[in-house]
């Protein structure tokens, strides 16, 4: 017998087969277990995602905690949709983390081609709404669409014209930037790989493509990331605290970054705890507060609607004027100022109210030099809201 | 930043309308080409791992080899050739433990540096399936391995075939010495006709011991009679492990290394994507390569022995070529012989061909299930 025939000699098996088979069929068990688990979360993962006929009504969500239920009883507005329709929209959303509520009933409509500003206290849940949007988790009741696909049914398809960064931007760090990108546009597909040197060009990185990322600053990462949204094309971006980081030129840059892509006609959508920033860069502004949209809408809109408005009264006897005023009960509220008086006029309150006040005060022969209307930012509005929500609590 | 340039796209002309663009098909749950030569790329840079992966996979053999190679150059006298059928056993047996521990690591850093890293993030924003996104690393991983994984068996198989002494005409068990090539026939005759070598040997069976005396003829016969199966299977293995292995043997040799470190690939991938930690999963994997697997294999416990076969070491064991189980010398050998010339390295009672199979192929479904479905529902 030679060594090839020895080889392929066999010896007989053994007569532990029949235990064997007890064995393997308790693996089959913990494996079909396995298996009947798995589809039974994949079922309800289906059914939480599907979305409702139009003659049901969706699951009531969950009530929140009363410092997150503001004014409940006030009307959510109802904005007519833009020619473009929306670039998102949500209704109901919401996600829990255990007893947290971090997203919470949260009904969202951003117009198509605009710069929108989801704004909002640390905590507040902006971050958790833009990972639910785009699929990083998974949301617990409610709709959402994106351009007017469904998420997460039809998820590749919506997500195939958006780009996001979503906080801090980070990458592999022993890759060069143009080799991150190269694996996000591997992923992208179509023409995402012809993207890579333009947008790299386009957010001035082209010069330190070729270094690894573990060598670049928080601001190059901040634009690295956004050349990584600029391969999708993309006709929505979501911006997660994208001044996060950046330092005043950085932050200049990515303003006019912001505006010269939503002159292109995309959809920019940024969130941020920098009331300012917000009002220089967005059209419109969503208003979030423990998970909750409170107020929305084009921030001139949401500013005026507020319904105050704020007089700096340059006067004689300023304290004589004030409790002049509070007496006669035309105001919502007043106080005294260093250089005056200051009036905030009831909600609705015109021109005709700044003049009785200054009626008043001439007829009370005190001397008015001036009357100036204090002109309102989002801070001021944004506080304003926020503290009513603090007193409602 | 330079916001110069107005547009990414030459076509691009006012505001982006829906559906103007035909969206790329990336839910498709097969990995691109393309998805996968960038992931291959991204693990290829890892510059630590790659060297780790060297260090484990080509460092042994080239050490083993080439310290051999090198006394032999200097001191023929001294040192035998480098190469010998048990250097070669030897020798593969150690790229198949290295093998399986650089094959954990290199899983288990395919599996977590995406999340690690922060990249997994970008990739789910990209719409691309996840599971995608997760089958791609498995040919990306594999890409790495095998290569490496086959230059150190070719290295050994090359050294064995080249520097080794020429095979014997004789093969020796139990003491006893008989030509080569005989079949089981032909080497009861030959046993039968040289007695006291058999009686010398101790051979199993035989009435031998402390004040016994030597057996009778009739007595040598008679165990013979009934012993000359497992006589033989000794015969082989002694005649195997003896004898350089054809090439068609380290072929087989071979794919069978490169099947186990690519299941400790996939296993390492697998529970890599689970945990999310890349050293946790290290740990726990080559803890059961090196504790585990051995204490299980080598040991045969009461009532649990079905237990123990579900050990992955066990059931490669027995698909072990049989080249590689006769190495460990006469009497070590399984006896399974089910499966392409297999026969077991490893003490312990054969399993049937089906159930080995079984096994084998549900550590790598198993594993890679898991680790998929990990990938697909994971928050990013």
């Amino acid at each position: 017998m030679n060594a090839n025939q020895l080889l392929a000699a066999g010896t007989p098996t053994g007569p532990h087969g029949q235990h064997f088979g007890i064995g393997l069929l308790l693996l089959a068990l913990v494996v079909l277990g396995s298996i009947g688990y798995g589809a039974m979360r994949l079922n309800d993962h289906r059914r939480r995602n599907r979305r409702p006929r139009p003659d049901t009504k969706p699951a009531p969500p969950t009530p929140a905690p009363a410092a997150a239920a503001p004014e409940p009883s006030r009307p959510r507005p109802v904005p007519t949709r833009p020619n473009g329709g929306w670039a998102v929209e949500t209704h109901g959303l919401t996600k829990r983390f255990g007893p947290t509520v971090a997203v919470d009933d949260v009904e969202l409509l951003v117009p198509r081609g605009s710069a929108f500003g989801y704004l909002g206290p640390n905590g507040a849940g902006k971050t958790t709404l833009i990972r639910t949007l785009l699929g990083l988790t998974r949301a617990n009741a409610g709709t959402m669409s994106l351009f007017g696909t469904p998420v997460p049914l039809e998820r590749s398809r919506a997500l195939a014209r958006v780009g996001a960064i979503v906080d801090e931007p980070r990458f592999h760090p022993h890759l060069t930037g143009r080799d991150n990108l190269r694996l996000l546009a591997a992923a992208r597909g179509g023409a995402a790989d012809q993207r890579i040197d333009p947008s790299l060009a386009r957010v001035g990185l082209a010069d330190r493509a070729g270094d690894k990322v573990a060598t670049y600053s928080m601001g190059m990462r901040q634009r690295l990331g956004v050349a990584a949204c600029l391969l999708a094309d993309p006709e929505l971006l979501m911006l997660d605290e994208p001044m996060n980081g950046l330092d005043p030129a950085g932050m200049q840059e990515m303003r006019a970054m912001i505006a010269s892509l939503t002159d292109e006609g995309r959809t920019v959508m940024l969130s941020s705890h920098l009331l300012d920033e917000v009002e220089r860069t967005c059209d419109a502004v969503a208003i979030v507060d423990h998970g909750r949209v409170i107020r929305q809408g084009p921030i001139d809109e949401l500013i005026r609607g507020a319904g105050t408005m704020v007089i700096q009264v340059d006067c004689a006897e300023p304290a004589r004027a004030k409790k002049l005023i509070d007496e006669a009960g035309i105001a919502a509220g007043t106080a005294l100022a260093r250089n005056g008086l200051t009036v905030t006029l009831p909600a609705g309150a015109g021109r005709e109210a700044v003049a009785d006040l200054n009626r008043r005060l001439v007829r009370a022969e005190i001397d008015v030099y001036g009357l100036r209307e204090v002109q309102t930012s989002l801070e001021d509005w944004f506080l304003s809201v926020t503290s009513r929500l603090g007193e409602a609590s | 930043m330079t916001t110069t340039e107005s547009s990414l796209s030459p076509e691009r002309s006012g505001a982006p309308e829906p559906g103007r663009r035909a969206a790329p098909a990336t839910g498709a749950w097969l990995p691109t080409w393309g998805l996968i030569t960038t992931k291959n790329l991204e693990i290829r840079k890892r510059r630590g791992l790659m060297i780790t992966m060297v260090v484990l996979i080509i460092v042994p053999t080239v050490l083993f080899y080439g310290l051999r190679l090198i006394f032999h150059a200097v001191d023929p006298a001294g040192y035998g050739v480098a190469g010998s059928p048990q250097f070669f056993s030897q020798s593969t047996n150690l790229i198949d433990e290295f093998g399986f521990i650089a094959a954990a690591a290199l899983g288990a850093a395919a599996g977590t540096t995406d999340l690690s890293d922060g990249m997994f993030r970008h990739l789910v924003i990209t719409g691309r399936s996840r599971l995608a996104l997760y089958l791609a690393r498995i040919p990306a991983g594999l890409a790495v391995l095998v290569p490496l994984v086959a230059l150190a068996f070719l290295m050994n198989s090359l050294v064995t075939s080249y520097q080794s002494p020429p095979n014997p005409t004789t093969a020796s068990f139990f003491s006893v010495t008989a030509p080569d090539n005989l079949n089981q026939a032909e080497l009861k005759t030959f046993m039968l006709q040289h007695e006291q070598q058999v009686i010398n040997g101790f051979l199993p069976g035989l009435p031998v011991g402390p004040g016994t005396g030597n057996p009778t003829p009739a007595q040598v016969t008679s165990a013979i009679d009934q012993n000359i199966a497992s006589y033989y299977s000794n015969y082989t293995a002694a005649e195997i492990s003896q004898s350089t292995p054809p090439v068609n043997e380290m072929a087989k040799i071979g794919l069978w290394l490169e099947l186990d470190v690519g299941i400790a690939f996939l296993v390492g991938l697998g529970f890599g994507s689970l945990t999310g930690q890349r050293t946790t999963t290290i740990i726990v994997m080559v803890a059961f390569e090196i504790i585990v697997t051995p204490l299980l294999a080598h040991s045969q416990l009461p009532y649990f022995i079905d237990g123990q076969r579900l050990i992955l070491g066990v059931a490669m064991d027995q698909l072990r070529p049989a080249a590689l189980a006769a190495a460990s010398g006469p009497g070590q050998g399984g006896g399974g012989g089910i499966l392409f010339g297999g026969r077991g390295a490893i003490g312990f009672p054969p399993m049937p061909t089906w159930a080995m199979l079984s096994v084998i192929v549900g550590w790598i479904v198993a594993w890679s299930g898991i680790g998929a479905w990990r990938m697909m529902t994971r928050d990013a």
